[in-house]
């Protein structure tokens, strides 16, 4: 057999070798075999000498290239197990990755606050700062400030909660305004968002429930721009489409007074149980600053005029949420809180 | 109030249909609704009652025959007011009540032909007790549809504002619908003519009564009403009583004022006005003793109280079947005093919810003698004798109504001739001046109308306050204040929703239980006139709600509850807003996992360093560094793991596990944390700044610094493993931040091992970084800094030993 031929079949060999190898250390007896000190083409190229100095090179060439291509075998097929080790060793801590995540899972929001927090920011942005007084208040500020004088008919439109110190849990807001304009002179524009409180209890009443004030005094405002005020904010929590309707109405602190209707949001207006069949819902009162008023606090009413609205969160929160009792607000069960994830 | 639509246009030629009239009264400021009366059936007719006997097989039925005229029917009926003589309305076969269709039907071996109709079933009330008797002059025959106007008539509900009391009698309410629709009101005077034979004697003991007007009527006869009196106060929900009784209801309905009726057989003496007695009792037309006081008018005869003004009258001086003369009162009293008598003593009536609001003291004669006449007519009888006592006769106030005051309020003009057009419409007389109006306010809108701004409005709800466009006013932006209190509880709302904690909203008022057993004092404030007695106690920590909030989810097997609340806790002169926390069980519910020879669990449960964990990331967000713990003794909470959380040496809240006893008493979890952190003062005094009071984190959060940079360090710091051996009494952050301040070579301070070993000593082992700021340490420098610090440490905490 010819150099040529041994050298070709030993690359043969040594090819079907490398291919049927099932290990990186089969792989390096193989390369022992084949291109070791005491390897196969070793032992070829040693016999080499008694060549013609042509055939010496020709055979020599062909034996170089024929170990760099073992060489390239064994480096591709060493690769393939090293990759497949790899692999394999990932394999074994495979996750499955529809298993629970294992991090808190965020909690819920409250949509009688996260209704009060929206419509605050939403008046925050129209340039409104934000004021507060206290839940437990003077009379005379949650009514005979406001206009509202003792044994007047209009204390029963808000039933009282009274204590035992003599102050009143407050029925509405609207003491922020006598508290907001005893501190700060005109120009005013600030809303108060709390809770307040009234001697009422049914599926559509609770006895503590949430408003936002607003108010608005300063030169030159009128019930106009009441209208516009009110038509930004209830189009920005409402949506564009919404129908509104200013009813005039009576509230002592307010003259003119007016109650202000959404079209119902469940029927569009067409008429359901919620809204009664009239195709509207009952959303605000509002209107313009009494002068009384204006007087308590000490503002010239004919200086300034102002505006001033009052808005139920509950009720909006309820139409928001498709909520049908209002109870369930404040019973805090969690099959109910659960249901508030995800919501501002 | 309910008015039928056929009564408001004997006032006013309207002919408009009735659901424009209740669309354009809402649109000018009074809530209406329309409905139609009563439901028609058909197969219906008067019958009058021939015989009624006891049905000889049933109890309680009756066999009655009856006639409509043309033939007789057999009824059986379970109404016991059925009597010989009665006309009653008969369902007979074929007519639907309901869904029921009248057949002939078997009550034993007899046969009813029909059924006799209550106000119920025609559809007039809701629950009705008997058969709807009709007056006699009804005849046989006729269709009971067409008597009452069933299904026909338009009934008017209207509910008024409480300046609005014009407006509660027919008369009020056509007047306003005239202006409204701008036609003319119509009314047919009176005609009666008194004899000054028996004035009667009226003295006034109190000025708390305007004006009293008594006219004596003899020889009355006290029968059933006309029908069409009866109809009209049915169809206003009233039930007819008597002819006398009915005429003052018919005109307190039709004008507004109330009217009372005295027997006058049984007053005793003159009449007088006074203040009633401390003590003084009365027994009122409903049966009820009364106890009144000096501050309750009363009308009074020689000897007692006949009538609390205003509101009722008394059982003693009734009109009944036999009374003859009648004396008919017709009074203006104070309001207030009305009101205050009604509130105390819980009784509201027509006449007392009409003085209240105010009633029309020029009409009073008006309304009297429409009285008079309609009792002559149904009762017989003669008025004899009339007084009047009104010492301070109304003067009409003059108002005007300025163009510009309009523009300046309304933001749009109403010239002063259309402003004149407007309120004549509302009969109020106004003449046009120089700057626009001056009206002369008459007595029926004397309560409401008595400034410009009065005026304003009813000039603008009359031009269509809904109509007018809407304008933008500019916001005052000088006046705008960062709203930081508002903003800084919305982060902490933030920060704990985003940490896995659901936001709870409680009452503000708990019950007194939950304070006895958790061991501490019933807060002071309570309401007086609560709704329950579990609801009236005012709290004043938030923790009371969120254990109730506990316990409720606990019924639903919810074990695992991570809650808060931001919200107010009340103290006697002052309120602050909280933040309330809650958690118990897992607060990540987890699951376990094995492959080979790993296992896990995801499960994660809350500990004391778990919450604390919380509170002090939370208290990190806000830029809080140096917080502090100290022990703090709170009976509801486990001593040994329980802290009172301090920043700057204020108390700024606490946390702790729930004390085991309380825990079971609550029948809760025992392992039920619980914690409370004051953010902001709210005062209730307006001269009291809530910035100046210590302890409150918004405060605290305020007056914060910004953090300031520094350069970053650039030689690399050296790390050392220590151990010491130190008392097990030693609290282990004293020993970090005695070792943090030991050395200015010292850069951190890391715990990473506690371990106790017995004989009160334990091991505390500390990972610390050492750095200059100018060079690399040497091992040298380093071990030479070590054995200064381990001197300094021994020098403070006596028995303190360096493991090795």
């Amino acid at each position: 057999m010819s150099l040529r031929r041994e050298i070709e079949s030993l690359e043969k060999e040594a090819n079907e070798l490398i291919k049927n190898a099932d290990s990186i250390e089969s792989l390096s007896s193989i390369k022992v075999k084949f291109l070791g000190k005491k390897g196969k083409l070793k032992s070829i190229l040693k016999s080499l000498g008694k060549l013609s100095p042509e055939e010496r090179k020709e055979i020599g060439q062909l034996a170089n290239k024929v170990k760099e291509e073992i060489e390239n075998l064994l480096r591709k097929k060493e690769q393939f197990f090293r990759e497949k080790a790899i692999q394999e060793e990932l394999k074994k801590d495979r996750v499955d990755i529809t298993l629970p995540p294992s991090w808190i899972e965020v909690g819920s929001a409250h949509p009688v606050v996260s209704t009060l927090v929206e419509i605050s920011q939403l008046f925050i942005s129209m340039g409104f700062s934000v004021a507060e007084g206290p839940e437990v208040e003077k009379e005379e500020y949650n009514f005979d400030m406001l206009n509202i004088p003792k044994d007047h008919p209009a204390r029963d439109m808000q039933d009282t909660f009274f204590l035992n110190n003599g102050m009143v849990l407050r029925t509405h807001t609207s003491p922020v305004q006598i508290r907001t304009m005893l501190k700060q002179k005109p120009p005013i524009a600030v809303i108060a968002p709390g809770r307040v409180y009234r001697k009422d209890a049914d599926p559509t009443h609770s006895p503590m429930f949430h408003q936002i004030e607003g108010l608005l005094v300063d030169e030159n405002i009128t019930f106009r721009d009441l209208k516009g005020t009110l038509k930004i904010f209830l189009e920005g929590i409402f949506g564009k489409d919404i129908g509104i309707r200013f009813r005039p109405s009576y509230f002592p602190f307010t003259e003119p007074s007016a109650e202000v209707d959404i079209s119902c949001t469940v029927c569009g207006g067409t008429g359901c149980r919620v809204c009664k069949d009239t195709g509207w819902l009952e959303i605000l009162g509002c209107g313009m600053v009494d002068p009384n008023v204006f007087e308590a606090v000490g503002i010239d009413p004919e200086k300034y005029t102002g505006f001033a609205f009052g808005l139920g969160i509950e009720r909006i929160a309820m139409l928001k949420y498709k909520i049908n009792d209002i109870r369930l607000l404040f019973e805090n069960d969690m099959r109910f809180n659960h249901q508030f994830k995800g919501i501002r | 109030m309910k008015v039928p639509y056929s009564w408001i246009k004997e006032f006013v030629n309207i002919d408009a249909p009735v659901e424009e009239v209740v669309k354009k009264l809402n649109e000018t400021g009074i809530e209406a609704v329309s409905y139609t009366f009563g439901k028609k059936i058909e197969n219906t007719t008067i019958v009058k009652i021939l015989s009624v006997k006891k049905h000889p097989e049933k109890d309680r039925l009756f066999l009655c025959e009856v006639t409509d005229g043309v033939r007789k029917y057999q009824v059986i009926t379970a109404a016991h007011n059925v009597f010989k003589g009665a006309k009653v309305a008969l369902a007979k076969e074929g007519a639907k009540i309901g869904e029921i269709v009248i057949k002939p039907v078997k009550f034993g071996s007899f046969v009813s032909e029909g059924m006799f109709l209550s106000l119920e079933e025609m559809g007039v009330v809701e629950k009705a007790e008997g058969v709807f008797i009709f007056p006699e002059e009804v005849k046989e025959g006729e269709d009971p549809n067409r008597l009452l106007g069933l299904g026909e008539e338009q009934i008017i509900e209207i509910e008024i504002t409480p300046n609005r009391g014009d407006a509660l009698s027919v008369r009020g309410l056509s007047r306003e619908i005239a202006a409204i629709f701008g036609l003319k009101r119509k009314e047919k005077l009176p005609v009666v003519s008194i004899a000054q034979e028996e004035v009667p004697e009226i003295k006034f003991l109190t000025d708390k009564v305007y004006r009293y007007r008594g006219i004596v009527i003899k020889g009355v006869s006290i029968k059933p009403s006309p029908f069409d009196i009866q109809l009209k106060l049915i169809k206003s929900g009233q039930n007819p009583i008597n002819n006398v009784v009915d005429v003052t209801n018919y005109i307190l309905l039709q004008e507004g004022q109330p009217l009372h009726a005295f027997d006058l057989d049984k007053i005793e003496g003159d009449i007088s006005i006074r203040l009633a007695k401390k003590g003084e009792k009365i027994t009122t037309l409903d049966g009820e003793e009364k106890e009144l006081t000096p501050e309750d008018i009363v009308i009074s005869d020689d000897r007692k109280a006949v009538a609390i003004a205003g509101i009722i009258g008394g059982e003693n001086t009734k009109v009944d079947q036999n009374t003859k003369n009648i004396l008919l009162e017709a009074a203006v009293f104070d309001h207030i005093s009305v009101r205050k008598t009604s509130k105390r003593l819980s009784i509201s009536t027509e006449s007392s919810y009409r003085f209240e609001r105010g009633v029309d003291i020029e009409n009073l004669p008006n309304a009297q003698d429409k009285a008079v006449e309609l009792i002559q007519k149904t009762a017989g009888g003669k008025a004899v004798g009339e007084k009047d006592i009104y010492p301070h006769p109304y003067t009409p106030k003059k108002i005007k109504l300025r163009e510009k005051t309009t523009i300046r309020i309304l933001g749009f003009e109403v010239k002063k001739e259309q402003a004149k057009e407007l309120l004549n419409r509302l009969e109020i007389p106004t003449e046009v001046v120089e700057e626009g109006t001056v009206s002369e306010i008459p007595a029926f809108r004397a309560f409401d109308l008595e400034r410009e701004i009065d005026l304003v409005e009813e000039v603008g709800r009359l031009s269509g306050l809904n109509q007018v466009s809407e304008t933008y006013p500019k916001i005052p932006t000088q006046s705008f204040r960062k709203s930081d209190e508002f903003l800084f509880e919305l982060r902490t709302r933030d920060f704990f929703r985003d940490n896995g904690f659901d936001e709870t909203v409680s009452y503000t008022f708990v019950d007194e239980d939950i304070y006895t057993i958790l061991q501490i004092p019933v807060p002071s404030i309570k309401i007086t006139n609560y709704l329950l007695k579990t609801q009236s106690i005012i709290r004043d920590n938030l923790v009371v709600s969120l254990l109730k909030t506990l316990q409720h989810n606990l019924r639903f097997q919810n074990k695992n509850l991570k809650i808060f609340e931001i919200s107010s806790a009340f103290f006697d002169s002052y309120e602050e807003i909280r933040l309330g926390i809650l958690a118990t069980g897992s607060f990540i519910e987890g699951f376990s996992y094995t492959k080979g020879d790993k296992t896990f669990s995801t499960e994660e449960k809350w500990d004391f360093l778990k919450i604390k964990g919380v509170i002090f990331s939370y208290l990190r967000s806000l830029g809080m560094q140096d917080v502090e713990l100290k022990e703090i003794n709170l009976p509801y909470l486990n001593p040994y793991q329980s802290a009172e959380i301090m920043i700057d040496n204020q108390s700024v809240g606490y946390f702790g596990k729930l004390h085991p006893e309380k825990a079971a008493k609550l029948k809760i979890p025992k392992d039920t944390y619980v914690g409370e952190l004051k953010l902001r003062y709210v005062s209730r005094e307006l001269e009291e700044n809530p910035l100046d009071k210590e302890g409150y984190l918004f405060n605290l959060y305020k007056k914060k610094e910004n953090p300031v940079f520094k350069e970053l360090p650039k030689f690399p710091s050296v790390k050392r493993d220590l151990a010491f051996e130190v008392d097990e009494s030693l609290q282990v952050d004293k020993l970090l931040k005695t070792i943090k301040n030991s050395s200015k070579y010292v850069d951190e301070v890391r715990l990473f091992d506690v371990y106790h070993m017995g004989n009160s000593k334990k091991s505390v082992a500390v990972s610390v970084d050492f750095r200059a700021e100018d060079r690399s340490l040497s091992d040298d420098e380093v071990n030479s800094i070590v054995e200064e610090v381990v001197k300094k440490l021994q020098k403070q905490f006596k028995g303190l030993k360096l493991r090795t």
